[in-house]
């Protein structure tokens, strides 16, 4: 790339920054937007013990409410994912416990708000677990309603998570993600019942772009190169904290196939040393890296039986068993194809 | 393979006591292979190593076309492509074929290389700018 990204900032808020990201490719641009909805650590309810519910709402329902409440996830990186924990079930390191008693003990009906939960856990002393409120009157998220003598008593368990499991771990509301407003590329069609300009109101962001010149012949070479990106939390984090733990989120992604990829590399450098692998469960890798150093005349011979199930994978069925077919399946296709593969 | 083994060491308590005193190098070895490799050769490279596959597990678009973009960036390279085989399955194929200049192995690190100096790139330009504070702000 003959240009160095650039980043404007036009407008930064508490809860929302915008910017236009330029020189660089729509493929950069469109995985920093994935990875910051779906894959940046935040913390939310995900498990609920119902103590007492009598209000009118069935326990799943209020469950599922108490999981979409935004938490401060500030100091996530001081938690473990519970998965990689080493305690039994949860424990302070892994998870904020949130309980929430509420009693209507009078004619009028009683809110119950996220601004009424109290963490019970030992870890209170980090920036974590409290519930975001950004209403002026501070009460927070309306959760149930309660008619006089009803009772609702929960205990929650939050947990850390990615938006890829469930979408109540994004901490994003909403990401913009505009190019070409002027539509130069042809990327989109508007459909029209008489005029396209009558019809499509020029997006905010057409004022930072050149206007076509009419009659211009169209540029097949052009490629998008100004994104102008509205990024909105939720509040769990701060949006600039949201951009830059999508960086390095997809840093750490691919520092973690560079590692691995060694890995693979060492693997096979020193089995092809050994040259006939004796491990069975390597056989297939083997194979094809002798394939791949040596040229072997039969060069898929190796991937057969492997892929067949009748050596390594054979008895470790159900590891494999689900995809084995798969690879059945896909393997001749590699076979008939030759060297070159289906690509 | 000692698979049928952990299964029902996972169904009863009893099974797992005598497991932990009998064979138990056996069943770490068992749960290393549970473990599956994040990336593997496939099958389709060519001799010299220029051309080849390779499938990476848990990984997504999010990845795959960043990295495909980076690597056909390498003038060396003639050829990238990445697909997800099947949508239910979190795997991604990604082929390198180079004019011969540099090995498919050393062209994905250059490319996973290059996609992580962007980033860090990127980012340390979001943090000057944010610091510049050369924008309008809304604070409530």
């Amino acid at each position: 790339m003959s240009k160095e990204p650039q980043i404007t900032i036009r407008k930064a808020g508490r809860d929302e920054v915008d910017f236009i990201l330029s020189d660089v490719d729509m493929a950069l641009a469109n995985s920093l937007r994935r990875v910051m909805i779906a894959e940046i650590p935040t913390l939310a309810i995900d498990l609920v013990e119902i103590q007492v519910n009598t209000s009118v709402l069935a326990d799943e329902f209020i469950a599922h409410r108490l999981g979409l409440i935004p938490l401060e996830s500030e100091d996530i990186d001081q938690l473990k994912f519970t998965r990689e924990c080493t305690c039994e079930d949860h424990c302070d390191k892994c998870s904020v416990t949130l309980e929430l008693r509420a009693n209507c003990e009078t004619d009028e009906t009683m809110n119950v708000y996220s601004s009424h939960f109290i963490i019970t856990s030992g870890n209170s002393g980090l920036n974590l677990g409290h519930p975001v409120i950004r209403d002026p009157l501070k009460k927070g998220i309306l959760i149930c309603k309660l008619k006089k003598h009803q009772q609702l008593h929960v205990k929650c368990i939050a947990k850390k998570g990615i938006s890829k499991e469930h979408a109540k771990w994004s901490p994003c509301a909403a990401i913009g993600f505009e190019y070409d407003p002027y539509n130069k590329l042809k990327h989109t069609d508007y459909w029209y019942e008489e005029s396209v300009e009558k019809e499509w109101p020029r997006s905010a962001n057409a004022d930072w772009e050149e206007p076509p010149i009419p009659g211009e012949k169209f540029d097949y070479m052009a490629k998008p190169d100004k994104f102008y990106i509205n990024l909105e939390t939720t509040g769990v984090l701060k949006p600039n904290e949201v951009f830059n733990k999508g960086c390095s989120e997809l840093q750490r992604k691919i520092a973690n196939i560079v590692f691995e990829l060694s890995k693979l590399e060492k693997q096979q450098d020193g089995i092809n040393l050994e040259n006939n692998g004796s491990s069975a469960m390597y056989a297939n890798s083997n194979n094809n890296f002798d394939d791949y150093r040596n040229g072997s005349a039969s060069q898929y011979g190796g991937q057969r039986t492997a892929y067949g199930g009748e050596t390594s994978y054979g008895g470790s069925g159900t590891q494999y068993g689900g995809s084995a077919t798969q690879y059945g399946g896909g393997n001749t296709q590699y076979q008939d194809q030759g060297s070159t593969g289906r690509w | 393979m000692s698979k049928p083994e952990t299964e029902d060491i996972e169904m009863t308590d009893d099974n797992k006591i005598e497991n932990v005193e009998g064979n138990g190098a056996e069943n770490e070895e068992a749960e290393t292979q549970v473990d599956r490799t994040k990336i593997t050769l496939l099958p389709g490279a060519t001799s010299d190593g220029f051309a080849a596959s390779f499938q990476i597990i848990d990984e997504d678009h999010t990845l795959g076309n960043a990295l495909r973009y980076m690597i056909m960036k390498n003038s060396d390279v003639e050829f990238c492509g990445y697909s997800i085989p099947h949508p239910s399955e979190n795997k991604l194929n990604l082929r390198i074929q180079t004019y011969g200049g540099i090995t498919a192995v050393d062209a994905l690190h250059k490319g996973l290389d290059d996609l992580s100096d962007m980033c860090s790139h990127v980012e340390e330009v979001f943090s000057t700018q944010v610091a510049a504070k050369d924008y309008s702000t809304e604070e409530p």
